[in-house]
């Protein structure tokens, strides 16, 4: 295919003959995809969070005396909020209370007969979901107590909530303005070509011939803002995780290596994609303007 | 190929009448004049036929294609199809002259060896083989027209339209200019060639048409320059 050859020629004739505006317009995709990783990370944390603090919400109803566990059960199963129900039966608990009292095991066979009642380990989806099913639960009559993690985790999660919802909105605005300034940075390179481009089309070219060289260019620029992008993403978030190890320990952040290399990949991609269609987009409205008959 | 024109009329946008009820037939392998006072219209007759600008009234057909009909997509097939020598010659500047004239058989897709023998050829039959690795900035105005006539024949079109290919260039340049122009027509493509120069329309006779305030007012067979209102 010889228009591809010529493509690609052209494309190396577009970057290098224009190396300054191109140089920019990588300059500004990288510090552009930079910002939109940087603000990717803080949101995929804060949903990390919360995931974790949600997963560590337990629910613990005892029963009665003499009752058994069945009508809290049904209760908890045709909730559509619960997440999963474990019954414990006095046996298992029982176990569990020797395990976690170790050498002073022996004192519990003590108590003869087990006085341990029957108990369910309730975990449901969110934290709101909680009150209402406390609530519930103690209504029952076979229902003796109910314990849960208290207001301070339901609080934790609140915050982590708005801070999530702040994060995606940030996310989103963020990812509008690169599209954006992407966009700008590189139909100002187009526009300074316009009349090249109306002439190519004036003498017989197609615009897709036209285009091919443009959208290489986009694709190329993209990509490789994207890759300094990761890079000083990468450095930044690895030392950002060394510092949230070293002072805020109870902070969960991500440090899952497929997980972040799929975001970094995706990243890529996103910078690419976007390179390559705004290029598209920007020349076409030039050559269609060459297309249309006056 | 042949070109028709019947009941031709543009108006630019609000009420300017650039052409008004204009018939012309020009036969396939004919050579035509276009002349006329400044603003009579030859540029924008030369552009309905290009499809740079579209009729408001009338009928253009070149060849065997009605104008009004030609499909977006058609329009780059159609343009390679008539080669044609801007006024303002419209030359990428940052391309070489070689480039220049290569570029239109590239976008055909053409392989790069027959490029570069057809290019070379073309560039050499207007007199400037030596500068074909220079800039249009680089050249002068007649260099530049002329890279322009190369540029509208490399691919050889049946049709070709040259807007002032003379203007503001000498009586010998000119001469050359006419000359190629010529060797053009005599290869079978049907010529037209807008122009205000008296002493080549003069010493070189063929059909003239002239065009006043977007009418045709003269069309002779072996016609002589006499504009109305330039004297
Ligand atoms: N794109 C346009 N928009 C508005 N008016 C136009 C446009 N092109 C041409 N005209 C008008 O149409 C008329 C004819 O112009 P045209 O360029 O065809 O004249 P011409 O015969 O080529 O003149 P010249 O000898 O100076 O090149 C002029 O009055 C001009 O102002
Ligand atoms: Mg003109």
């Amino acid at each position: 295919m010889a228009s591809f050859r010529y493509a690609l020629r052209d494309t190396m004739r577009l970057l290098s003959r224009h190396w300054g505006l191109s140089a920019l317009t990588l300059l500004t995709a990288a510090s552009v995809l930079y910002i939109l990783g940087f603000a990717s990370l803080f949101a995929m944390n804060m949903r990390y969070m919360i995931s974790r603090i949600e997963g560590a919400l337990v629910v613990q109803a005892y029963m009665k005396r003499g009752e058994t566990a069945d009508q809290a059960l049904e209760l908890t199963r045709s909730s559509p909020n619960v997440a999963s129900v474990r019954v414990i039966s006095p046996d298992e608990a029982l176990e569990r209370l020797r395990a976690k009292l170790g050498n002073q095991a022996r004192a519990v066979t003590l108590l003869g007969e087990n006085p341990l009642p029957w108990s369910l380990e309730i975990q449901v989806q969110k934290v709101e979901h909680i009150t209402p099913l406390v609530r519930d639960l103690m209504v029952l009559p076979s229902v003796e107590e109910v314990l849960y993690s208290g207001k301070l985790v339901e609080r934790l999660a609140v915050i982590s909530r708005a801070s999530a919802a702040v994060s995606g909105v940030v996310l989103l605005l963020t990812l509008l303005i690169s599209t954006l300034v992407i966009y700008n940075t590189i139909r100002i390179a187009i526009y300074s070509r316009k009349e090249e481009i109306e002439v190519m089309v004036l003498i017989g070219a197609t615009p897709t011939y036209i285009s091919l060289p443009f959208v290489f260019q986009g694709m190329i620029l993209g990509a490789g803002g994207a890759l300094l992008a990761i890079l000083g993403l990468w450095s930044t978030y690895s030392s950002a995780v060394e510092a949230v190890r070293s002072t805020l320990a109870f902070v969960d952040i991500i440090v899952d290596r497929r997980l972040l290399g799929q975001f970094f990949i995706f990243l890529f991609g996103a910078g690419a994609t976007t390179g390559w269609m705004c290029s598209w987009i920007a020349v076409h409205r030039f050559t269609s303007r060459g297309m249309r008959s006056r | 190929m042949d070109i028709r024109l019947s009941g031709v009329t543009k108006i630019f946008e609000p009420d300017i009448v650039a052409l008004e009820d204009v018939y012309l037939s020009v036969d396939s392998g004919e050579f035509l004049y276009l002349v006329g006072m400044t603003g009579s219209g030859k540029t924008t007759l030369l552009r309905l036929i290009s499809r740079e600008y579209a009729p408001t009234r009338g009928q253009i057909s070149v060849g065997d294609r009605n104008l009004r009909k030609l499909r977006q997509s058609e329009l780059p097939y159609y343009r390679r199809e008539v080669g044609v020598v801007f006024q303002d010659f419209k030359l990428l500047q940052n391309l070489t002259v070689f480039e220049n004239v290569a570029f239109v058989l590239e976008a055909m897709g053409i392989p790069p060896k027959l490029v570069e023998g057809r290019a070379n050829e073309v560039i050499d039959q207007v007199g400037l083989w030596r500068r074909r690795f220079l800039k249009p900035p680089q050249l002068s105005g007649g260099e530049q027209q002329r890279v322009a006539i190369a540029r509208a024949m490399v691919n050889s079109p049946s049709v070709f339209l040259a807007d002032e290919p003379t203007g503001n260039l000498d009586m010998r340049t000119s001469e050359e200019i006419m000359r190629l122009l010529l060797s053009i027509n005599a290869a079978g493509t049907t010529v037209i060639v807008a122009t205000h120069d008296q002493h080549l329309v003069d010493s070189y006779r063929q059909r003239l048409v002239e065009l006043h305030n977007g009418r045709t007012k003269r069309d002779e067979r072996r016609g002589r320059y006499f504009v109305d209102g330039e004297l």
